[in-house]
């Protein structure tokens, strides 16, 4: 299985930086997702890898292959690196037939008719598309454009297979049931995915590992869980999870791993696991909104809004100058501008504005 | 339901009539019996401006002249032949042409029967022309093609007799108007299968071989000789081109069939030409059977003129010595009216009548299937 | 269904601005193209007086099928080879042969300029329309005074070629079918480039890259992924390049007749002399090939194969890199663009200032031909002043700049409306009917159109000058400008417009206000592009010309025609500087250009 490395890899458009001094190394038969916001250069990051782009500086294999290397004067054509590519707009050919779209890749293999017609047919098959066969690709709905696509791209059974937002032409309910069929997917080719999105549910639900960038930088790269619960700076905590984080700007006075935090008339206590790195008396507050109680004892707030969705219901809340989000099980309604009291329940983390938003301290919280 | 019928009847009558308004062809009849005062008065009570088509370039300085002299308002056109009947057939009212100047004598003849255009003889020059050169159409000018070559180098095809042209090795030397496109030049092709000519040609066939013409397939001398000098012939634009072309020094060896009055212009090397027949006539010999040919060109008065005596005054300016004075003042037309001197160092048109292929617009009429074998022989 | 209903109905359908025009335009392109073509059709089964009735033997006015027979079916002298099928043979090798050049030339610069990395781009684009923004005739004329030779043609006289580079081409080069599909195709190649490029452009490139990653080789990606993709592209330039070509007259005449090459449009002219009645079946067979192509294009581009433009990343497509190709194959394309679009002028401007033809001496230039006076005394040739001092060439250039801005207003306006109604109503007969109306006329050769509108004028007595010149114009060029009209609109989403209906704005106003605006380009090249061909044209009015005011190109024919070729090359010159001229300024001042107008 071949594990993808990535050395000090730049991209520059004339003076604009795409991605700036990548280091990423993606295990064998990962499920890998680049996440971030539209310009991040994530899909750039996935077309160096598969060659469609050429880095400016820096290395790049894949197994044991060196695919590019800018100081050696590296740089393997796409076709060399045996790789897969599924395209946001599926990129299906309009002038063949669904057949023809999948068999295309083989003849380039030089396989054998009758090999063809297997392979295809198992493809067809597997994508449930057995029906469409001969239809050429304007005259198929947007899913079954889809289930083509991957069908080709699967087709000469690629080792590595990159994703470029390949279900965001599709409506939300298709997009649940494709992210369902792509884990089985990999599960079943065995082969190392490499997905783009920007959809951070995509890519909590789907991968092993997410690497999130910003502006062409690395921010994070790490299991989706640990991204969700041990954000390493604020971007991170506020791109992952829906509804977004509570951030609270808060004066702090912090000592070893205690911390007492004040905001508007509200105070309370955080208790770290290790040692709180702060550079000045002001900090940033990360509250899940799962993780703000609504009820019982607390602070009074005032409520702003209620969205409730059936399973869960998010209420927003007025507490001084502060809109807070919490996340209550089950649908639960409260009037507009009622009277509620809230408080903080479980784990909670502290950013530091000062130094660029970076992750002070992991916790607990709790109001005085 | 007999008032309804009789009235249908008038108003179709009215309809009927409304094209023919005014009677051109009354106005003709009337005006070649008037003298010039008469027919000045009539032409300037006429009002708008006063409407000239002609295929001649030089009818521009004449319409000038013309409109000082009266004080007419006169607008002039340079037209090709074939545009100037199209635009008979189509054009009506005050910006249709007046009067035309035009040749190809069978498209004329088929134009006067047609109703198109009407034949006016001024009567200041009626008595002066020879039947033949006042009807049915009134001759202007003559105007001859003659054969010119280029004087240059070893090999000048200086010919003493037209079946020279006809040599195998004389293909790709001569030049020559596509007949299909000037029609002129197809009537001249014509002419040369009559009875006459093709006699005059097996004559010089036999004068210059020394024996008899060999037909083979061909009808008579005349059809030969087309055919194997279409066979040698290359097709030029213009006669312009033409003489320009067989100028050049580069063009040693070239003889070519166009206007005479073409050696007028600045363009071309006139010191690099010979003219056949003056060549000859100073060595004392004739080109055999013929040195070209001659063609008239036309005055008419169009059907549907709105200034038809403007158009009858101009033609009897044009018939005077000063109105033909735009052509005659170089070599290269002829008027038929014998007050009119020829150049000096030309030949005078009685000399001309019996060197060239006049163009008989009659025979040319009757023997058009002869057009299909020409433009056989104009295809590769 | 009750009266009530019905009148709702009806009030209802013409309360939509779109289904009016389209009403408006199906009655008077039905009039203006159907009329034409049955009036066409009448005269190919009528004896006409003179010659025909003579030949016939039949009386002026009979219905006969006569033409018919004679023209195809007439043995003797091999009639019926020469007038028909011959030229008919050297018209389909011209055409196919023109269409496939200017496919191939301007599909592989467009290519090129679009998906490689190819130097001088900026250079290459803006000079790759010149060809044909100029009239197709300088081309031919260019190529018969640059490369003629004593052994062939008139074999009188060598142009530059011979003269300055001691080469001397063979006739097969500078004379006959080559050069006329040649200077043809390179004329319309400029159709090829704007059609094909814009597909090119707007490919999304994700589809050829897909098939990188399935290691499909370079060739392989072109000839069975990018050439199926821009095939509609293609199509659609064969048939614009094929039609034209067919109809084509000056170029054939040039480089034609000098080798007895004839085509049928050479044939035609030659026959409406005489013969109109089968000079208009020949019309009816350019026609009908014309719709043949047509119908085909339409067959292929309505299939299933039709691609949804939904553009992906291409953003960033990687283009091509050359390598050390680049250098040489940019020269190359700047060296024939150079030959093809400059050094015409250049020797135009020669042959205007020198006195004897091949003379290119100090000692035999003047600018007597521009500028000089007193020339018939002088040179005993042509007019009396050079062309800049002669009333006439002001008047002509004037009275041409006339018609050309009305005919594009006429036919813009109308493309834009054509565009409106078609596009509103997508899918609907109605819409599809003038759609095809409105191409019709482009399927029409210019001269047998220009005749059958002259003999149409003779009934309608106040259709005549001016106003019979726009109209015919107008017609003419409605296809450029109804296809530019069609494409902004279908760009448009609906919404824009609903936007304003929604708060009542009144049609007039949203189109003015709203619509004309957003497309503001596309629709100005609409008016450009019948500007630009009406500047040039020629065949098309030089029967319908009044005599009392000429056009520079009819113009220019009668001095060439006399053989006066120093006018006619200072003429040709102001011509072509006017038209680059007006296209320049135009595309400067609004951005519309002769690429948005073709539809690109």
């Amino acid at each position: 299985m071949p594990e993808i490395r990535l050395k000090n890899v730049t991209k520059r458009f004339g003076k604009f930086v795409a991605v700036d001094n990548l280091n990423l190394d993606i295990e064998s038969n990962a499920f890998i997702t680049l996440l971030g916001p539209s310009g991040c250069g994530k899909t750039t990051t996935l077309r160096m890898i598969a060659g469609l782009e050429t880095p400016t500086e820096g290395s790049i294999s894949i197994g044991d292959q060196v695919v590019f290397d800018a100081e050696k004067g590296i740089n393997l054509p796409p076709n060399k690196r045996d790789v897969g590519f599924l395209f946001q707009n599926y990129a299906l050919w309009p002038h063949m037939t669904v057949y023809q779209n999948i068999a295309f890749g083989l003849e380039n293999l030089k396989w054998d008719k009758k090999r063809i017609r297997q392979r295809a047919d198992e493809l067809l098959h597997m994508l449930h598309i057995e029906a469409f066969e001969n239809r050429y690709p304007s005259e198929l709905s947007g899913g079954q454009q889809q289930r083509v696509a991957i069908a080709r791209t699967l087709a000469p059974g690629p080792k590595v297979l990159f994703m470029d937002e390949p279900l965001s032409n599709l409506d939300a309910k298709l997009r649940m049931e494709m992210r369902t069929e792509l884990k089985r997917l990999h599960k079943d080719t065995d082969s190392t995915f490499v997905y783009v999105t920007h959809d951070q549910l995509e890519a909590m639900t789907l991968s092993t590992k997410i690497c999130i960038m910003n502006g062409g930088v690395l921010q994070q790269y790490a299991p989706p869980l640990t991204m969700y619960n041990a954000p390493a700076n604020l971007f991170v905590a506020d791109f992952m999870g829906n509804p977004t984080m509570n951030f609270i700007d808060c004066k702090v006075k912090a000592e070893g791993d205690r911390a007492e935090l004040s905001f508007g008339d509200v105070g309370c206590v955080f208790h770290a696991k290790g040692e709180i790195r702060l550079k000045g008396d002001t900090c940033v507050l990360g509250v899940r909104p799962e993780f703000v109680r609504i009820g019982g004892e607390g602070h009074p707030a005032t409520v702003y809004s209620t969205l409730p969705a059936g399973m869960e219901t998010t209420v927003k809340l007025n507490v001084g100058d502060n809109l807070l989000t919490a996340v209550v099980f089950g649908d639960v309604d409260y009037p507009a501008d009622s009277q509620v009291h809230f408080s903080f329940t479980d784990r909670a983390i502290l950013f530091d504005r000062e130094d660029g938003g970076k992750s002070a301290a992991e916790g607990t919280v709790k109001l005085l | 339901m007999k008032k309804i019928l009789a009235l249908i009847l008038a108003l179709s009558l009215l309809v009927l009539a409304v094209p023919g308004l005014a009677d051109v062809g009354e106005d003709v009849a009337a005006g070649e019996k008037l003298t010039h005062d008469e027919l000045v008065e009539k032409a300037l009570a006429e009002s708008g401006t006063f409407v000239v088509y002609g295929n001649t370039s030089r009818i521009a300085t004449a319409a000038e002249e013309f409109a000082a002299l009266y004080n007419i308002t006169t607008e002039s056109n340079n037209l090709k032949d074939q545009e100037i009947y199209t635009k008979l057939r189509s054009e009506t009212g005050s910006t249709a042409a007046d009067m035309v100047m035009i040749q190809d004598g069978a498209q004329l003849t088929d134009a006067i029967d047609e109703g198109l255009v009407i034949n006016f003889v001024p009567a200041s020059v009626v008595d002066a022309l020879d039947e033949a050169d006042r009807q049915p159409a009134l001759v202007h000018q003559f105007i001859n093609k003659l054969f010119i070559y280029n004087n240059l180098g070893e090999n000048v095809p200086a010919i003493r007799n037209v079946w020279e042209l006809t040599d195998p090795a004389m293909k790709g030397n001569i030049i020559f108007k596509n007949p299909e496109s000037e029609k002129v030049n197809m009537n001249f092709l014509v002419m040369l299968t009559s009875d006459t000519w093709a006699g005059k040609l097996a004559e010089a066939y036999k004068s210059w071989k020394g024996e008899d013409i060999d037909l083979g397939e061909y009808k008579n001398a005349g059809y030969k000789w087309v055919a194997e000098f279409l066979d040698n012939v290359t097709f030029g634009k213009s006669d312009t081109t033409i003489a320009e072309e067989v100028s050049q020094e580069t063009a040693a060896g070239k003889i070519g069939l166009f206007v005479l009055s073409k050696l007028r212009s600045s363009s071309v090397l006139t010191e690099n030409l010979t003219v056949a027949q003056y060549d000859a006539t100073e060595k004392a010999y004739t080109v055999e059977p013929f040195a070209g040919f001659m063609y008239p060109m036309y005055t008419m008065i169009n059907a549907k003129a709105t200034r038809p005596y403007t158009g009858m005054l101009f033609i009897e300016y044009l018939m005077t010595q000063e109105g033909f004075q735009p052509w005659g003042k170089s070599i290269g037309a002829y008027s038929p009216n014998p007050a009119i001197q020829v150049n000096e160092g030309d030949l005078t048109i009685d000399v001309w009548k019996n060197t060239l292929v006049m163009e008989d617009a009659a025979y040319i009429l009757e023997n058009f299937e002869v057009e299909d074998f020409i433009l056989q022989h104009c295809q590769n | 269904m009750n009266m009530l209903r019905v009148k709702g109905r009806v009030r209802g359908w013409f309360s939509r601005p779109a289904n009016v025009i389209l009403l408006i335009f199906f009655v008077t392109l039905v009039f203006l193209t159907l009329y034409p073509l049955l009036s066409l059709l009448t005269e190919t089964v009528t004896i006409h007086t003179g010659r025909e009735a003579r030949a016939a033997k039949e009386a002026a006015g009979t219905v006969s099928l006569y033409h018919f027979q004679r023209l195809f079916a007439t043995a003797e002298n091999d009639y019926s080879w020469i007038q028909f099928y011959q030229p008919f043979l050297n018209t389909l090798t011209v055409s196919l042969s023109s269409s496939l050049i200017a496919i191939a030339f301007g599909g592989v610069v467009a290519f090129l300029v679009t998906r490689t990395n190819l130097r001088y781009k900026k250079f290459i684009s803006a000079v790759f329309t010149f060809p044909y923004i100029m009239p197709a005739w300088t081309l031919a004329l260019f190529w018969e005074t640059f490369f003629k030779n004593v052994n062939i043609g008139l074999k009188t006289s060598n142009g530059i070629m011979a003269s300055v580079f001691h080469f001397f081409m063979p006739e097969w080069f500078v004379y006959g079918a080559f050069p006329i599909a040649l200077v043809l195709g390179l004329h319309y190649a400029p159709f090829a480039y704007i059609l094909i490029g814009g597909i090119l452009r707007n490919m999304d490139a994700n589809l050829e890259e897909a098939a990188t990653i399935l290691k499909t080789k370079r060739a392989r990606i072109i000839w069975r992924i990018t050439l199926p993709i821009v095939k509609p592209a293609m199509l659609s330039t064969f048939l614009l390049v094929f039609a034209s070509s067919m109809s084509a007259y000056s170029v054939p005449v040039f480089l034609g007749s000098p080798v007895r090459y004839y085509v049928l449009s050479t044939k035609m002219k030659s026959l409406m002399d005489s013969y109109p009645g089968q000079a208009y079946i020949i019309v009816g067979v350019m026609i009908l090939f014309g719709v043949a192509i047509l119908l085909l294009n339409q067959r292929v581009t309505n299939s299933r194969k039709q691609f949804t433009t939904v553009t992906g990343k291409s953003g960033q497509i990687s283009r091509i890199n050359l390598g050390k190709a680049n250098r040489p194959v940019a020269l190359l394309l700047v060296i024939i663009l150079l030959m093809v679009a400059v050094v015409p002028l250049v020797t135009f401007a020669m042959e205007s200032v020198i006195v004897k033809a091949g003379d290119y001496s100090p000692a035999n230039m003047t600018l007597d031909f521009w500028i000089g006076t007193n020339l018939d005394q002088r040179l005993d040739q042509g007019d009396s002043t050079g062309i800049l001092l002669n009333p006439k060439v002001w008047n002509a250039l004037g009275f041409s700049l006339g018609l050309a801005v009305t005919c594009a207003l006429v036919a813009g306006t109308s493309g834009i409306l054509v565009g409106y109604g078609v596009a509103k109503r997508r899918g609907s007969r109605l819409a599809d009917m003038v759609n095809s109306l409105s191409f019709f006329p482009y399927l029409m050769p210019s001269l047998a159109f220009g005749a059958i509108y002259l003999s149409m004028s003779s009934s309608f007595p106040w259709l005549r000058g001016f106003l019979l010149l726009a109209l015919v114009g107008s017609v003419k060029y409605l296809p450029f400008a109804s296809r530019s009209g069609v494409n902004a609109m279908l760009q448009l989403s609906g919404e824009i417009e609903e936007a304003a209906v929604i708060t009542g704005v009144p049609w007039w106003k949203r189109m003015l206000r709203v619509i004309f605006p957003i497309q503001k380009s596309t629709f100005l090249s609409g008016y450009l592009l019948p500007l630009v061909s009406c500047m040039r044209e020629l065949s098309l009015f030089v029967l319908l010309v009044p005599t009392s005011n000429t056009i520079l190109t009819t113009m220019l024919m009668q001095y060439s025609e006399k053989g006066w070729a120093q006018f006619g090359n200072a003429i040709n010159l102001l011509i072509i500087v006017v038209v680059l001229l007006i296209n320049f300024i135009v595309n400067k001042l609004t951005g519309a250009s002769i690429d948005k107008g073709v539809g690109g």
